[in-house]
């Protein structure tokens, strides 16, 4: 027997997250909208409805662009929950007091507290020609001449992401994989399965949503990166968002509004892939 | 919950552990060149070599002269963060509690807040900004900025509660239940302690994300810039071993915060354990 | 009004004991009493000390310290933000009310002046106009020659047809855009040590000689401006306008960049000022484009590195200070009453010691010592050591600027910094770039 009360809570509980997102989020949203349909010239946009802006986005340039993005979001997909899966496991399932978690968990976030923008300057003196890496390992013999390829390249991206992006992977799979009943590991142990069986069979399974979470996280993270890129590929790779960028840097609004419009539609569907195959609303009325 | 094991432990928790450390090493990485080089000498730069050891550009932080308004910047970053924090665990947990049940509209708010996830946060700020000039408010760091920030912490809060029910055994709740406790008794006695390690997350994504927010803050902001929009543009245009002297300073206080208050939940665990043993007997001796 | 005569005598003594400690090298942030600059300040409203102007603009130019100076001149309150360019014109365009003076470069006129956001300057109310120097007030040198007008030439957006125009005028008339402010000529930097042979052309960025020890800024509108300055110096294209290209000669020049990128010419594109000194300082890169100051920081870690005069000339730029539409009454005397001071002296010596030029140089004079305009202005050898506004070494005795006086690099000045008709196209295609 509901009472009334009890009927309408979910929509009170719901109701300051909406609120807030409908207002900051609901209104940039419409304009951007509408603006993307708009003409505009040197000098100012002019209200209309044209779909040139989109056509406009249909070019090998733009294209490129999406395929060098998403490879860098699925090649840090990849490493993120390789590294992140076993961070996790190991606070999860090696580390036994509480406290100790806290600790060591918070030991992986004290380096966020220093802006994202001075760390990323300070990967040059770590990874630059003449940098602590190469210094190293000229010194340790394993290289003979400085590895170019550590800075303003590809692999630089990639590792920067991974640096900062590591944290939302651990995160969820942590929370989803403390709450696995241990009584099922010791039942699949008891009934002779080795440890990789138990991790493949019972933990991973029993995990996904929390995979299924981190991966949405780090996908959307990427796609939407514009600053990292720029940086730590020294201006040569790109990013969408960082073409958009470009073009509001000029107050050329109606190009960037279509090209964050066709972002939002193609991230919207990577993330509802990954909702398939985990559904993570179901996974939590059970 | 958490058995004591006092045997040996498996050649795997070394192995675990080491690739742990490195993993940690990995994430200090470029800390250790901020570290050293934030005692460099007065000339000097923001790569190696050292000229020379100094405090100098420690003392330039508190000062506001060639180094922007880095002390309002970082106060104004911080009081932002701890009221981001506070809104985004209140609002993501009372949501997460709500979406354990279906209700109408619940799509809609799910991919409403993936959607803010997704979206440029340049266009949000642009956006908010013009809501802003359009309906004649002042942005200020403390509505507008505050505002689109929420646009970011609260997606992230929202899903982490959502790994954070996942797996929740329901029936420690039946039990409370059972146990004729109310809805709210049976929340706050049995749930959210539960949920805790959770929600000290959520707190802990809405405070780091919003201290470090650049995109979503950057025309919201006011007249007044938080701290990343100032490290930011001083970057462009200015060379300052200081950034890397605030770098150390916050990572020192964060060690600080954190070891004390560990420390206390430590002392705390402590004494609720050793109240427990000394009232067993006690309990044990008028039982019986 | 005898309180303004009292200041005006007292000012003039102070002013003495100011110099004496320029001279000594104390940090401008020292001890500069109220009044110390004659004649300010000159309203005497009984409210103006409630008046608060908020300036936005870059590091280089918004400088908490000029406000701070400012304020204690003044009797109301200045104060400053800083944002980036992208996000300084944005805000301007979007939130025009969010601020009271712009602080935006030249070419940011041609983007905010038709949309209305910013207001005419009488120029009746300003004190210098005369003694701007020509360049921004008749687009000409002292000799009569015309500044190249390739990319924004602020004279082509200076002035405007009315108090409240949105078109810009084609001569001079009482209404100007914005007062000039800051300015400077930008080349590539070079490490002497390393490259032991004089670097005379633009050209020398693309050389193979310096294969992947090279670098440009990564802002599209102006590493294409450097690019095409080099592929020009090397006889590949003879571009109508560098600073507004047309289609075909946007497809060329990025071709080329891909080419040169392809062959692995370019070590990085640096965005911030502190990469650029870094990647010069390691020796990652021993040519590059780079900002005066970014030269100096260099040589202060006593690193060799030269800003060199290139026969084909310099990239210039220009920055300039408008007050926004919404300013009224006594808001719009105060914002008067500041941007005649901003010209008066101070900020201009100021902003020298950093290697930045002041468009009124008779008045920036009066607060440099003698020493110090020789280096910085007349490109005369430095007697004693040079120091930046802050206290801290700079150059040694002896050291003459790079390049020399100020006529004999303003006076030769290929383009000024701009974002062209083209520009969509052009940053499409720098996109292509990029993603090769």
């Amino acid at each position: 027997m509901t009472s009334p009360l009890q009927r309408i809570a979910p929509y009170l509980q719901v109701a300051p997250l909406t609120l807030v997102l409908l207002i900051f989020f609901g209104v940039p949203l419409l304009v951007v909208l509408a603006v993307s349909f708009f003409d505009y010239d040197e000098f100012d946009i002019y209200p209309a409805f044209q779909l040139t802006n989109y056509l406009e986005l249909w070019s090998p340039t733009s294209l490129n662009l999406y395929l060098q993005t998403i490879t860098y979001a699925l090649v840090t997909w990849a490493l993120t929950l390789a590294i992140g899966f076993t961070v996790a496991y190991f606070l999860v399932f090696h580390v036994r007091s509480f406290i100790w978690q806290m600790a060591l968990f918070l030991l992986c976030t004290v380096p966020f507290w220093t802006s994202n923008i001075i760390r990323m300057i300070s990967w040059i003196p770590v990874l630059g020609r003449n940098g602590i890496v190469n210094q190293s390992l000229i010194a340790m013999g394993l290289a003979e001449r400085p590895l170019e390829f550590l800075l303003f390249s590809d692999v630089a991206v990639v590792i920067a992401y991974v640096h900062l992006f590591t944290l939302f992977m651990i995160v969820p799979i942590f929370n989803s994989m403390a709450r696995i009943d241990r009584s099922l590991i010791e039942a699949a142990v008891d009934g002779g399965a080795s440890a990789w069986r138990v991790i493949w069979e019972v933990i991973i399974p029993l995990s996904k949503t929390g995979i299924a979470l981190g991966s949405i996280f780090v996908l959307t993270l990427v796609m939407g990166d514009f600053f990292v890129v720029k940086i730590m590929s020294g201006g040569q790779s790109a990013s969408v968002v960082l073409a958009l960028s470009n073009e509001i840097a000029v107050l050329q609004y109606p190009p960037a509004a279509a090209s964050a419009v066709i972002l939002l539609i193609i991230v919207t569907l990577m993330v509802a892939a990954i909702l398939r195959i985990v559904d993570v609303r179901k996974e939590l009325a059970g | 919950m958490t058995k004591r094991h006092h045997g040996k432990r498996p050649w795997t928790f070394y192995a675990l552990a080491a690739f742990f450390t490195l993993f940690v090493l990995f994430l200090y990485g470029p800390m250790f060149a901020i570290y050293i080089l934030s005692f460099q000498g007065p000339s000097g730069g923001l790569t190696f070599p050292m000229q020379g050891f100094s405090f100098d550009w420690f003392s330039a932080l508190v000062g506001q002269q060639r180094t922007g308004d880095i002390k309002g910047a970082f106060g104004r970053s911080i009081a932002l963060a701890c009221i981001v924090l506070s809104l985004t665990v209140v609002f993501s947990v009372l949501a997460g509690v709500a979406f354990r049940r279906r209700f109408l509209g619940s799509s809609i708010v799910f991919y409403m807040a993936i959607a803010s996830l997704i979206m440029p946060g340049l266009l949000i700020s642009l956006g908010v900004g013009l809501m802003f000039q359009f309906l004649g408010f002042q942005p200020n760091w403390y509505s507008s900025a505050l505002g689109a920030q929420l646009t970011w912490t609260l997606p992230f809060g929202l899903l982490i509660m959502f790994a954070v029910f996942n797996r929740f055994n329901r029936s420690y709740e039946e039990a409370a239940r059972d146990l004729s406790a109310s809805t709210r008794q049976t929340y706050q006695y049995v749930v959210l302690p539960i949920l805790l390690p959770g929600i000290i997350a959520v707190a802990l994504f809405g405070f780091t994300l919003s201290y470090d927010e650049f995109p979503r803050t950057l025309l919201t902001v006011g007249p007044r810039n938080t701290l990343p929009l100032e490290i930011w543009v001083m970057t462009t245009n200015v060379t300052s071993p200081a950034l890397y002297a605030l770098g150390t300073v916050t990572t020192a206080v964060s060690f600080l915060v954190i070891t004390l208050a560990l420390g206390s939940i430590a002392l705390i665990q402590r004494r609720r354990s050793r109240l427990v043993d000394m009232s067993l007997p006690a309990a044990a001796a008028s039982e019986g | 009004m005898e309180n303004s005569v009292a200041k005006k005598r007292a000012g003039t003594s102070r002013r003495k004991i100011s110099r004496r400690k320029f001279l000594k090298g104390t940090g401008a942030a020292a001890g500069l009493a109220a009044g110390a600059v004659t004649g300010f300040p000159t309203i005497w409203a009984q409210n103006i000390k409630d008046i608060t102007l908020l300036q936005v603009g870059g590091s280089y130019s918004s400088i908490i310290d000029i406000a701070r100076e400012a304020t204690k001149d003044l009797g109301f309150k200045i104060e400053m933000q800083n944002l980036a360019s992208d996000a300084l014109v944005n805000r301007i365009a979007t939130q025009p009310e969010s601020l009271d003076i712009a602080d935006i470069e030249y070419w940011m006129q041609t983007k905010l002046a038709p949309r209305g956001v910013l207001q005419g300057i009488d120029l009746k109310r300003f004190k210098y106009w005369d003694k701007v120097v020509p360049i921004f007030t008749k687009g000409e040198y002292p000799d009569g020659r015309k500044v190249s007008d390739q990319g924004t030439l602020p004279y082509e957006v200076q002035y405007l047809e009315a108090q409240d125009g949105t078109a810009f005028a084609k001569g001079p008339t009482d209404w100007a855009s914005g007062i000039p402010t800051v300015f400077n000529a930008d080349t590539l930097g070079m490490r002497p040590d390393i490259i032991t042979r004089p670097i005379e052309n633009w050209k020398e960025l693309l050389n193979p000689e310096f294969k992947g020890k090279t670098a440009i800024i990564d802002v599209p509108a102006i590493g294409v401006m450097d690019a095409a300055l080099a592929i020009e110096s090397r006889g590949d294209i003879k571009y109508g306008d560098k600073g507004n290209m047309t289609k075909e000669e946007i497809d060329k020049t990025i071709a080329i960049l891909i080419d040169a990128k392809k062959s692995g010419q370019f070590r990085a594109f640096w965005t911030t000022f502190d990469e650029s000194v870094n990647l010069m300082a390691s020796g990652e890169v021993v040519i590059q484009s780079m900002w005066s100051p970014a030269v100096t920081a260099v040589r202060a870690r006593n690193i060799p590195c030269y800003y060199t005069p290139l026969k084909e000339g310099y990239r210039a730029w220009a920055s300039n200070s408008a007050p926004m539409r919404h300013l009224t009454g006594l808001k719009l005397d105060a914002a008067y009453e500041y941007l005649n001071w901003h010209q008066s002296g101070w900020q201009g010596g100021f902003i020298a010691k950093q290697g930045y030029y002041s468009s009124v140089p008779e008045t920036a004079k009066q607060f440099m010592s003698e020493d110090e305009w020789n280096y910085w202005y007349e490109g005369k050898p430095a007697k004693s050591e040079i120091k930046d506004p802050y206290g801290s070494h700079m150059e040694n005795a002896g050291h003459v600027r790079d390049g020399g006086s100020f006529w004999e690099r303003m006076g030769n000045v290929a383009c000024w910094n701009t974002v062209m008709d083209e520009n969509r196209y052009m940053v499409q295609k720098w996109n292509e770039f990029i993603s090769a």
